[in-house]
């Protein structure tokens, strides 16, 4: 069980962050991950895998403001 | 020795003047501060504006763009300002407004290899981009860089949708996001909505001067 936003979620663990973020359409450019309150680079999505009580927080931006 | 004066008034009365109805016991705290903002148009304008009336000491603008006709909607330009790098612009603006404050205009992009040395003298870090790219690159490279320090950010804030529906979310330790987190700017950004987004990181931003978070 991986732990994405709160919420416990099912078949996450063995996933590559990558893997998360292409699952959930969100796009990789527009978002920054934290594992276990640590930031995970983004040249290190692809590599990162996710394990069983992992904590993951996507934190996502729309734009405007500038 | 003859006394120091700002258009014919005493350099002092129109310090302790302009003072006179910021929150008892702020003004020195909000003297000392440095805030560094990254991005200079709705947000930034509207926060920086805000913080120079209330007498942040030191603010440092960074932007790599010019002032647009399209930017006049929201940013506070003036028309005659159209053409001008905004960081100048924007700190023209601010001296006019309150002659005491230090703003230093950085005109640059901000990548990831430069926010080691923009963001160094920061007591406080604020994101004001409208890319949520440069929005992510910045939260990466500036947290990780400089966990200690607070960054304030903002997302959503497009449309016109409630203003209630704009918050500031207190997200972990030393981060925190104003904005609907959901509106897009391709709706249409406009200065009400912009506005209330730019006050709630300004008022985020006083409160940690202030220690009131």
């Amino acid at each position: 069980m991986v732990t994405v936003n709160g919420t416990k979620e099912e078949g996450k663990a063995g996933l590559s962050v990558a893997d998360l973020l292409a699952q959930r359409a969100v796009a990789v450019e527009n978002v920054v991950v934290e594992l276990n309150g640590e930031i995970i680079h983004r040249a290190e999505f692809a590599q990162t895998q996710l394990k069983d009580n992992d904590k993951v927080e996507l934190i996502s931006f729309v734009g405007g403001g500038r | 020795m003859t006394e120091l004066k700002l258009q014919g008034v005493p350099v002092n009365d129109v310090y302790t003047g302009m003072k006179e109805r910021n929150v008892k016991d702020s003004t020195a705290k909000l003297a000392a501060a440095h805030v560094t903002i990254a991005g200079c148009g709705g947000l930034e304008t509207n926060i920086s504006l805000a913080l120079t009336r209330i007498g942040v000491g030191h603010l440092t603008l960074i932007d790599f763009d010019e002032v647009e006709l399209s930017n006049l909607n929201r940013q506070q330009f003036k028309f005659s300002q159209v053409g001008m790098p905004k960081v100048q612009a924007m700190k023209q603006n601010l001296q006019e407004v309150n002659p005491f404050v230090t703003v230093d205009a950085i005109q640059t992009e901000v990548t990831a290899e430069n926010v080691p040395e923009l963001f160094a003298d920061a007591d406080i870090i604020c994101e004001a981009f409208d890319n949520p790219a440069a929005k992510a690159l910045l939260l990466e490279n500036a947290s990780t860089e400089f966990p200690e320090k607070p960054l304030v950010m903002g997302t959503g804030m497009a449309g016109i949708h409630s203003s209630n529906e704009i918050t500031t979310k207190h997200l972990r330790e030393n981060l925190y996001i104003a904005g609907d987190g959901v509106s897009k700017g391709m709706e249409g950004l406009m200065a009400p909505r912009v506005m209330i987004c730019a006050g709630h990181e300004a008022n985020m931003i006083t409160r940690l001067i202030l220690g009131a978070e």
